[in-house]
């Protein structure tokens, strides 16, 4: 039985190894990747922006050419002309924007005239430009000193966290939340991926055995349970596959491209992140993979063709994208019931509960019910499955999901 | 070696699929299961099989239940045709063959003999759904008994073939049958059955209206079928004693007799003493005796 097992295994994982698609969605990532990472270098190559011309017209007695430095998107310049000659030069577009900035009630004020729009980002610039020189405007009004004005501007309160609570693990500083967070949203989006893609490869995959009819003959010489276990392992294996080429990709290009200094960034990440944040993590990523991966399989045996596929697949897919979007919501607000509670529900748990871990301070037990909930789920999912799927690679009926499941126990009970 | 089925009987919630079937095949058999489409065969092979269970009754192989058969004594052909459509047709033997636990050098021998036997050569390399949907067909077959098995089931195995490459498949089977195969098959095509096997199972509705050898079955009916040339008319054929029914084939007449002891007398009467060109009494073909058993909606 064992070389049963075997012989399966090596046939899913060679035949879908060499696949185009998996060749061709294995390097969509790296592409993506490298372009994410080098999005700044791309941008340089492709677009060459030059600054925005920025003429500015102070009609207060304050001094304000030293707060409004020129960088690489806005370049300042403080023209002595007429604010109609300027408007003029603006129509002729030898500016891009004529800033008038001006006192009432103490308050500065300030008007910003274009004669072609500007870009949100560019507005957004310049106005927290204006509101720089506005505090400073403020400041000024007080008559203090510029080391006065200095403390007030950029004085930042010294915050250490202490946690007399021993249930909880160790409070964490802002820093380490930070890390876990962005850690955990990289995990999240990870296994939101490999479940879209691995899902669908191994519903697709029974779904177009059963179709073809050959598992009908496969099924003479295995047993429905083995050939079961062939597409979760040989699935699971081809996802840690293409895990080990991208991220193998990824940290080369990280540690050896501008001298480390994105590992460096990385790095830093990691280091505040514990070993038992890693271990959940991987826990998670793999249990969730093969959670769905069984219910994919699951899937794939109960429709008559490979093309009704995609149409028993969905609410595996919407409960994934549930918990994708309930992990995004996390990155803005982790400590919101709505991630608690999908923390604990196995199909979600895998995406939101490391967020958790990793940006909230949470007591000990609770990532080890939830584990212990996703473990105890892929258990019964699979010995469920597994009982269900002997009776149902045999069975072609038509309708929807629901309406397969019942065919599949009327005809086998 | 023998396989024998004693009233099995396969129950859904709301019909009775196959009811009190019972039959027995010996080693080296070829055994024709036939039936109308929703007869019961797919659900009595899925049985023998093992990958259906029986509600009641007994499936045994050579003594041993099914459920304990080693696995790779078994090979089937499923009525449906399909294999993976991805994998190249020596591929996908050498996969049906190690799966089978074969070694791969037997193996190599085994494809290359049966591939040139169904004149696949130039097509060993190519993916399957860029075949025709013979060639595939053949793929299949190949791929069902590729490990050699001891017992094989085939599935309407004619279906969808021309004339040619049903001759290939028919002396394929003949050539497994001299290996020692015990091969149990269905067929619409009652030649095919008539052709190749020794014993028989009449299926309708899941019943069995006759268990045992074609000739057995012909005997039941005995010979009532005269085929003769004569100048005899039409009207005075159909009034002589022992005639049930005439039909007009081409420059032929087709009677139907009600017993073969009325064939002597109407020999008399038509050659009246004379040469005559066709008189040929005989037993009813198999595809008669199949629209008579099952009502005349043989497909």
């Amino acid at each position: 039985m064992v070389n049963k097992l075997w012989t399966l295994i090596k046939q899913v994982y060679k035949q879908k190894i060499r696949a185009k698609s998996f060749i061709l969605m294995t390097l969509l990532y790296i592409v993506v990747m490298v372009g994410i990472m080098f999005w700044s270098d791309i941008k340089a190559i492709f677009v060459n922006e030059e600054a925005l011309e920025i003429a500015l017209v102070n009609e207060t007695s304050a001094e304000l050419e030293s707060i409004f430095v020129s960088n690489d998107d806005l370049a300042f310049s403080f023209p002595t002309e007429s604010k109609e000659t300027l408007y003029n030069q603006l129509k002729e577009e030898k500016f891009d924007a004529v800033v008038v900035i001006s006192e009432e009630a103490e308050v500065l004020k300030a008007d910003i005239a274009t004669y072609t729009p500007l870009k949100l980002n560019d507005q957004s610039a310049i106005s927290s430009f204006v509101q720089y020189a506005g505090k400073i405007y403020g400041v000024q009004q007080l008559n203090l000193t510029a080391s006065e004005a200095d403390r007030i501007l950029n004085s930042e309160a010294i915050i250490t966290n202490t946690n007399l609570n021993e249930e909880l693990a160790d409070g964490k500083s802002e820093d380490e939340k930070q890390s876990g967070m962005w850690a955990s949203y990289f995990v999240g989006i990870v296994i939101y991926f490999f479940i879209m893609a691995f899902l669908s490869m191994i519903t697709t995959d029974v779904a177009s055995e059963k179709g073809s009819r050959a598992l009908e003959m496969l099924l003479v010489s295995v047993k429905p349970s083995t050939h079961f276990q062939s597409k979760i392992i040989g699935v699971t294996l081809l996802a840690l596959t293409q895990f080990v080429v991208i991220f193998g990709v990824l940290f080369a290009l990280l540690r050896f491209t501008d001298n480390g200094s994105k590992w460096k960034m990385v790095e830093s990440i990691i280091n505040e992140l514990s070993y038992s944040y890693v271990f959940y993590v991987i826990a998670f990523l793999f249990l969730t993979i093969i959670l769905f991966l069984i219910i994919g399989a699951l899937f794939g045996s109960l429709v008559s063709k490979v093309e009704e596929a995609s149409q028993v697949m969905t609410p595996a897919i919407m409960t994934a994208l549930v918990g994708f979007y309930v992990m995004i919501s996390g990155v803005a607000n982790p400590d919101t019931l709505l991630i608690k509670i999908f923390s604990y529900i196995p199909l979600t748990s895998g995406m939101v509960m490391p967020m958790r871990i990793g940006a909230t301070d949470i007591a000990l037990i609770e990532p080890m019910i939830s584990l212990a909930l996703l473990v105890l789920t892929v258990i019964a999912i699979y010995m469920i499955s597994l009982s269900f799927y002997k009776r149902s690679v045999l069975t072609y009926s038509s309708g929807g999901l629901i309406q397969k499941i019942k065919t599949v126990l009327k005809v086998t009970t | 070696m023998t396989l024998i089925l004693e009233h099995v009987v396969k129950k859904y919630k709301d019909f009775t699929a196959v009811n009190d079937l019972n039959f027995t095949i010996g080693k080296g058999e070829i055994f024709g299961l036939i039936g109308q489409n929703g007869a019961g065969k797919t659900t009595t092979f899925r049985m023998i099989l093992d990958l259906q269970d029986q509600t009641s009754g007994n499936i045994t192989w050579d003594g041993v239940p099914m459920k304990k058969v080693n696995r790779d004594y078994l090979g089937y052909l499923p009525e449906e045709r399909g294999i993976f459509p991805q994998m190249k047709v020596e591929e996908q033997l050498l996969f049906f063959g190690e799966l089978r636990g074969m070694k791969r050098n037997e193996l190599k021998k085994e494809i290359d003999f049966w591939i040139e036997r169904f004149e696949l050569e130039e097509k060993r390399h190519n993916k399957a759904e860029t075949l025709s949907k013979g060639n595939q067909q053949k793929v299949q077959l190949i791929a069902s008994f590729i490990h050699k098995p001891k017992f094989l089931i085939l599935d309407e195995p004619f279906s969808g073939l021309d004339p040619v490459n049903r001759d290939l498949l028919k002396n394929a089977i003949l050539l497994l049958k001299e290996k020692g195969v015990t091969i149990l098959f269905s067929s619409h095509q009652m030649d095919n059955v008539e052709e190749l096997c020794d014993h028989l199972c009449l299926l309708k509705k899941g019943i069995s209206l006759f268990s045992g050898s074609l000739l057995d079955l012909k005997k039941q009916y005995g010979k009532t079928k005269l085929t003769l040339r004569t100048n005899v008319p039409l009207s005075e054929l159909e009034k002589m004693a022992g005639v049930k029914e005439v039909k007009v084939d081409r420059d032929e007449y087709i009677l139907t007799l009600i017993d073969e002891t009325f064939a002597e007398s109407i020999f008399e009467v038509v050659s009246n003493g004379q040469y005559i060109e066709k008189f040929s009494l005989d037993y009813l073909s198999l595809d008669e005796i199949f629209k008579d058993k099952v009502g005349g909606n043989g497909e």
